[in-house]
């Protein structure tokens, strides 16, 4: 760790405890039979091109090597494990992240958006996080539109002379950030609050959950950095394959 | 733990105030809380229990297209449903279903109940409580008050939750993934998608237990000791993690085409016939839902 890294844990250190309350959080998916059914639908229809997408992709990825099938593979049950496992927080309480962000970075969105699906799929069956009807809403928000903006927050960053770690940092914070805006939007659209409208029912869920979401992005954002660093330390050989150093790195 | 538990009191009471007389009131908000006292732990104790649950339970023996069709089916209705009482209903029979006959224990279905159930409490705050002023509030705290309307939505809501919770409980407790997978096969999702989904389930359990090694590698090193340096050690067990699982993903390829691996899985499946047992019970609690539904709805 050089000095300027633990500057940068300290800060977050103190930044997440000062957001921090106790509570315990979950991972942000919308659970099982919460939304109406015409907004399952709906979110179920926004996701088609995305996913058709990323079938598409994935194949001709495939077709060109084949290993890159098992290394996706792996990338999904990575993601899934690490969005099973309690991650330190401040007060010990539980939280889990969500690993899209690094795994948009490393493999692209719509690469993402499939093992997103896959990943929301088994965390239903396996976990009880989420559910099947929810699966749309919660495939787009996580898989797709956190992803779109962490990989084109990383691309933008990385042409100024901003160095990597930040990059991969602000990345993964403001897309696991941006992941919990979707989701507030999601459950305001379906249950607009009576006096106020859609507006007030979505600030009412991003300040109930913010709680826990805000630290949440913060230290998903650090693992991330933390994750890379160590990827370009001892697996240099795989990232290149996977395309994400080129060359002489 | 006892956060949650204030939690549960206060969305209790919430919820049902101005409905019913104060003495009901308190025994609905005092079920809630003994409820979550009794069984509201959160373990993470063992890898994935609803997966060991799945392959132990007494259902797993029947055609798993017919439990994933059934409990879409059900999941469908209770989304349609215009009233609180089908939902909940549903969720009493779904959920003595899997306890009774899926044989598990009614304490390891409470605890994993718990889990959604704190989704259910932090959202339901925010569907019950409205900023502003309103004239028909039947509670007013400040700038914020509850309204008749905002408390018919949130039950109605809190009760589909519980409802489809049930559904979805009671397919992945009585039937194991691989077999939801060959459902996917047969509806014919890609090919790829199918074959990803089948080696990311293997490769949980290798990841799962890998990590389980590094992290009683990294605990008994003291690696947790503190905030600093446990967000420290956690970004570097899992980039070690990921790095190992990318190197694996080599032997593992090299391995399937010393197979011959020809850029297709093939799978062998178990044949579960339908029985008339499964059929007869599908029917019925389908005809009693939808009844239900039609009925509430009139």
């Amino acid at each position: 760790m050089t000095k300027r890294e633990r500057m940068l844990f300290a800060f977050s250190v103190v930044i997440s405890a000062a957001l921090c309350v106790p509570k315990r959080a979950c991972a942000m998916h919308i659970m099982e039979g919460y939304l109406p059914p015409a907004y399952c639908i709906v979110w179920g229809a926004v996701c088609i091109p995305f996913l058709a997408a990323g079938v598409i992709a994935i194949r001709h990825l495939v077709e060109e090597k084949r290993r890159s099938l098992l290394i996706l593979a792996m990338a999904g049950a990575f993601v899934f494990v690490i969005s099973s496992l309690k991650i330190p927080s401040v007060t010990g309480s539980c939280s889990h992240m969500t690993g899209t962000g690094l795994a948009a970075i490393l493999f692209g969105v719509p690469a993402t958006a499939i093992l997103g699906i896959i990943v929301l799929i088994f965390q239903a069956i396996l976990l009880a996080h989420g559910g099947l009807t929810t699966l749309g809403a919660n495939t787009f928000s996580m898989a797709i539109a956190g992803p779109i903006v962490s990989v084109l927050l990383y691309k933008l960053l990385r042409k100024t002379k901003l160095s990597q770690n930040i990059c991969v940092f602000a990345a993964a914070f403001l897309g696991d950030l941006f992941t919990y805006c979707v989701t507030s939007v999601q459950l305001a659209l379906a249950y607009p609050s009576p006096t106020g409208g859609i507006a007030a029912s979505a600030l009412e869920f991003l300040g109930v959950f913010a709680p826990t979401q805000l630290p949440l992005a913060v230290i998903e954002g650090l693992l991330t950095m933390v994750i890379v660093i160590g990827l370009q330390t001892y697996a240099k050989p795989e990232l290149r394959e996977i395309g994400f150093l080129k060359g002489d790195a | 733990m006892y956060l949650t538990v204030i939690l549960t009191v206060f969305v209790l009471w919430s919820l049902f105030t101005g409905l019913c007389p104060t003495p009901l009131l308190a025994v609905i908000c005092l079920a809630g809380a003994g409820f979550l006292l009794l069984f509201g732990h959160h373990s993470h104790g063992s890898i994935l229990p609803i997966d060991r649950y799945a392959q132990q339970s007494h259902l797993a023996a029947y055609n798993p297209a017919g439990k994933a069709a059934l409990s879409v089916i059900l999941l469908v209705l209770c989304l349609c449903s215009r009233h609180p009482l089908p939902p909940f209903l549903l969720f009493l029979t779904l959920s003595c279903v899997t306890v009774l006959i899926g044989g598990l224990h009614l304490h390891e279905y409470f605890s994993l109940l718990s889990l959604p159930a704190v989704f259910v409490l932090l959202s339901g705050l925010a569907l019950v409580w409205d900023a502003g002023t309103s004239a028909d509030a039947v509670v007013s705290f400040g700038w914020f008050v509850i309204t008749e309307a905002g408390q018919r939505t949130a039950r109605l809501v809190i009760a589909r939750a519980l409802g489809a919770v049930s559904c979805l409980f009671f397919l992945s407790l009585s039937t194991p993934m691989p077999e939801i997978l060959s459902v996917l096969r047969r509806l014919h999702v890609p090919k790829v998608v199918i074959e990803l989904a089948v080696l990311i389930y293997r490769y949980l359990f290798v990841l799962l237990s890998v990590y389980g090694n590094m992290n009683h590698a990294a605990a008994s090193r003291l690696g947790y000791d503190g905030v600093r340096r446990s967000i420290r050690t956690t970004g570097q067990v899992y980039g070690n993690l990921l790095a190992s699982s990318l190197r694996r993903a080599g032997a593992y390829l090299d391995a399937m085409e010393s197979r011959c691996y020809d850029g297709e899985i093939r799978f062998l499946e178990e044949h579960k016939p339908l029985c008339p047992m499964q059929v007869l019970f599908s029917v019925l609690i389908t005809g009693a839902m939808a009844a239900s539904v039609a009925l509430t709805a009139a």
